[in-house]
């Protein structure tokens, strides 16, 4: 079986969320399918199967010789059978030899794509050694993704300030910063700047706040497992705050030093890893901290007061 | 203050090419540097960025320190996306075929001859 990444049909991959295609991606067939299931030997007669499925609450039964997947029955199998007066014999000539299966390490995605392709909703699951390990049906795939998408979007909106509360003569924006996303890195910046414009600050203070806020905002895409950056503007200061869930900084005095970067090849090639970035976020601020704790995350403030004072650059 | 340079001279000494053609048409600095953090540090206004990178964060560095012009040398492919950030944010961006330093020498007999 090809173990290529099929798409779910070309037309709506490309519209479908990024988070919901990761999630397909990533899961696997283990992690959806139900196991411990009830089997049967081709040797049994419909009539045992029957019973199998009765007393279970189950529509299909897999039939097994020696671990191996040899055979399906299904409901419309035993019915067939009441039908036709074969009840009482064997299942072995009768059952669906010709099974699709799934692999119990594909993707979720393969699965979703095959539901698409044939009329089934059910398939029996194997492993890389050919034995019968479970049975993937519509609803389990179904209630999966639910689950996933619930667990990824707690942990998103835990990401997200609580007291986001402002007070008067106060604007605070906030935008997530996902790892290594060079696409969308500098658009939290690029808002801030049109914000300040807007409000008709100077030139010079807009440009140190996106100075201070583009390195800040880089520094979480590349160095953390991600984050969020928030801008609050007062009547007089604009404070920015970036916030990530780690993996924080072992020595801070050291990251102060201008040229120390931690930064690797790949991230020297887009051109940032210079070292710099810490060093120039502090210089254009009048207000300068970073906070960080290993394995929790790392805070850092910058304030930018909007009278041009001579401090900071 | 520092004579104004016009873009179109520009394209002209390089032999470039005008990808997207923005508000403004003139510079009065050149930057240069592989590094954003290097850019990230000057002062100067009204500046053209030269440099031989072509990712969207080179136009996210211009935009950062109000950069009126791009040009990137070197010949590199440029991702449509590049023209497109540069578009939005309407910065000039010019690409050329030679390398940076080359590409200095030609832009610094404009920026310097009376
Ligand atoms: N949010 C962060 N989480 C973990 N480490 C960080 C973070 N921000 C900065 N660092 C560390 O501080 C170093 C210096 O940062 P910076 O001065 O911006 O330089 P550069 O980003 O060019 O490496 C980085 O190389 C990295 O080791
Ligand atoms: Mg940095």
């Amino acid at each position: 079986m090809p173990h290529r990444f099929p798409l779910l049909s070309e037309e709506s991959s490309d519209k479908t969320p990024s988070l919901t295609m990761e999630i397909i991606f990533r899961l696997k067939v283990k992690d959806a399918m139900m196991t411990n299931l009830r089997t049967a030997n081709k040797k049994d007669t419909f009539r045992v199967i029957q019973k199998v499925m009765r007393n279970n609450d189950i529509s299909g039964v897999p039939i097994l010789e020696d671990n191996r997947l040899v055979g399906m029955v299904s409901v419309s199998d035993i019915i067939n059978a009441l039908d036709r007066g074969y009840v009482e014999e064997s299942v072995e000539p009768y059952m669906t030899k010709q099974l699709i299966v799934l692999e119990d390490d594909m993707p979720l995605s393969f699965a979703v794509s095959y539901y698409n392709k044939y009329p089934y909703r059910r398939f029996p699951v194997i492993n890389k050694n050919k034995e019968f390990v479970g049975v993937l049906t519509t609803k389990d795939v179904l209630s999966t993704i639910l689950n996933e998408m619930n667990n990824e979007i707690t942990l998103l909106e835990s990401q997200i300030f609580h007291d986001k509360v402002e007070l008067p003569n106060q604007i605070i924006k906030e935008y997530i910063i996902k790892q290594f996303d060079f696409e969308n890195a500098g658009h939290a910046s690029f808002r801030l700047k049109k914000l300040l414009k807007e409000k008709e600050v100077s030139r010079k203070i807009i440009r140190r706040a996106s100075v201070a806020a583009y390195e800040m905002e880089i520094n979480v895409a590349i160095h953390s497992n991600g984050g969020k950056i928030s801008f609050i503007l007062e009547e007089n200061s604009i404070t920015i705050i970036t916030k990530d869930t780690g993996p924080g900084i072992k020595d801070v005095a050291q990251v102060i030093e201008e040229g120390y970067s931690t930064a690797n090849d790949w991230i020297r090639s887009l051109g940032f890893g210079a070292g710099m970035g810490i060093p120039n976020t502090k210089r254009v601020s009048d207000e300068f901290k970073i906070e960080s704790e290993m394995g929790k995350g790392t805070t850092v403030k910058s304030v930018i007061f909007l009278e041009d004072t001579d401090e900071g650059e | 203050m520092r004579k104004k340079v016009l873009l179109k001279d520009i394209v002209k000494a390089v032999n470039g090419k005008v990808l997207h053609q923005g508000d403004c048409d003139y510079v009065r600095w050149v930057v240069s540097s592989g590094l954003m953090s290097d850019v990230l540090t000057t002062v100067e206004e009204e500046i053209l960025l030269l440099s031989s990178l072509t990712t969207t964060q080179v136009v996210r560095t211009a935009d950062m320190v109000g950069a009126h012009a791009i040009l990137l040398a070197c010949g590199k492919p440029i991702s449509p996306d590049t023209v497109a950030l540069a578009a939005d944010l309407d910065i000039t961006i010019i690409s050329c075929e030679m390398p940076v330093f080359e590409t200095g020498h030609y832009l610094s007999s404009l920026f310097f001859e009376e």
